[in-house]
C-alpha cells in the first residue's frame, strides 16, 4: 500500500521533449532581457553575413589563445565561424576566425571590435559590450552577396 | 505660529519627507535584478556557457507534416529527426540543432582547418 504512495515521480519526456540542459539549469548569468538581446545579436549577425558567430563565456585558462582556438576548432563549421570567447574572471576576450571568415573580417578590424568591447566589459557592461562588437564585426564582413560581386 | 507649530513645519515635515524618499530609495523589496552584476575584478565562478546563433532557416510555421508534434514544438518546427541524437555537442550536428542555447563544452575534437585570425583584449 504505502509502496504505491512513494512511487517514484517518473519523466514522461521523450527524447524529443526531455527538458535539456537550457531548461532545467536555465543559468542565472543573465536576465532574460539580456539573453534575448544576445540571441537577437548573435542571430542577425550570422544571418547578415553568413558567418557563424559563436560567444562562449567562461574560464579560458592559463593560455587563453589556445583554449579559445580550441573552442573554435571543436564549434560546427570552423573555417566559417567566429568565435567571442570572454573570460569575465581573467579579464580577457579573444576573438578567433576561421580561414574563410578571417578573409572577410581582418584582424585589425577585429581588433577594433574587441577595443570597442573592453571599454564596455571595463564599465562592467557584459552583454552590451558583445552586442556592439557582434554588430561592428557584422558590419565589417558586410553581406556575402554583396562581397562577391566586388 | 507657535514654537510647536514652527518645528513641526520646518523639521518634522522635511524629515518626513527625506525619510520617505530614504525608505523608498533603500530599503530591501525595491526593484529585483535577474542575473548577475558584472563589476570588473571580480571573479567568475560560473559554469561556461556558449550561446550559438539560431539556425539560418528555421521555419517559423506551426508544426505540420514530419515536425515533432510534441507540445510547444510549434514555435521553432523542428523536424522529427532533429534532437534524436545525443546532443551532446555542436560537432556532429553542424546547423540545425541549436538555438541560441546554452550547449555544454563536450569532448574535445579539434580539428586543423587552417590559419586562424582574430583578435585579443583585455581590460
Amino acid at each position: 500500500m504505502t509502496r504505491v504512495l512513494h512511487a517514484e515521480p517518473h519523466d514522461t519526456g521523450t527524447v524529443d521533449t526531455a527538458p535539456n540542459r537550457a531548461d532545467e539549469g536555465y543559468d542565472t548569468v543573465f536576465s532574460y532581457r539580456e539573453l534575448a538581446r544576445l540571441d537577437e545579436a548573435l542571430t542577425m549577425s550570422s544571418r547578415e553575413t553568413g558567418l557563424r558567430f559563436t560567444l562562449y563565456i567562461g574560464d579560458l585558462g592559463k593560455q587563453t589563445r589556445l583554449r579559445a582556438e580550441e573552442l573554435h576548432a571543436r564549434g560546427g563549421d570552423p573555417a566559417n565561424s567566429v568565435l567571442l570567447a570572454v573570460s569575465p574572471g581573467q579579464r580577457v576576450i579573444e576573438v578567433v576566425t576561421g580561414p574563410s571568415a578571417a578573409r572577410r573580417l581582418p584582424d585589425r578590424a577585429c581588433a577594433l571590435a574587441v577595443l570597442s568591447m573592453t571599454n564596455s566589459f571595463a564599465s562592467g557592461d557584459l552583454v552590451g559590450g558583445v552586442v556592439n562588437g557582434l554588430r561592428q564585426l557584422s558590419d565589417q564582413a558586410g553581406h556575402p552577396r554583396l562581397a562577391r560581386d566586388h | 505660529m507657535t514654537v510647536v507649530e514652527t518645528l513641526l513645519v520646518f523639521l518634522a515635515a522635511p524629515l518626513a519627507v527625506y525619510l520617505l524618499l530614504w525608505a523608498l530609495t533603500y530599503l530591501p523589496g525595491g526593484r529585483k535584478r535577474q542575473g548577475v552584476q558584472y563589476r570588473p575584478g571580480q571573479s567568475w565562478d560560473h559554469e561556461p556557457v556558449w550561446y550559438e546563433p539560431q539556425p539560418e532557416n528555421a521555419p517559423t510555421h506551426a508544426a505540420g507534416e514530419g515536425d515533432t508534434q510534441a507540445v510547444g514544438s510549434s514555435l521553432y518546427g523542428e523536424t522529427a529527426a532533429i534532437g534524436s541524437g545525443d546532443g551532446a555537442g555542436p560537432g556532429h550536428g553542424g546547423h540545425g540543432s541549436h538555438g541560441a542555447t546554452a550547449i555544454t563544452a563536450g569532448a574535445p575534437t579539434p580539428a586543423s582547418v587552417g590559419p586562424l585570425g582574430g583578435a585579443r583584449g583585455t581590460w
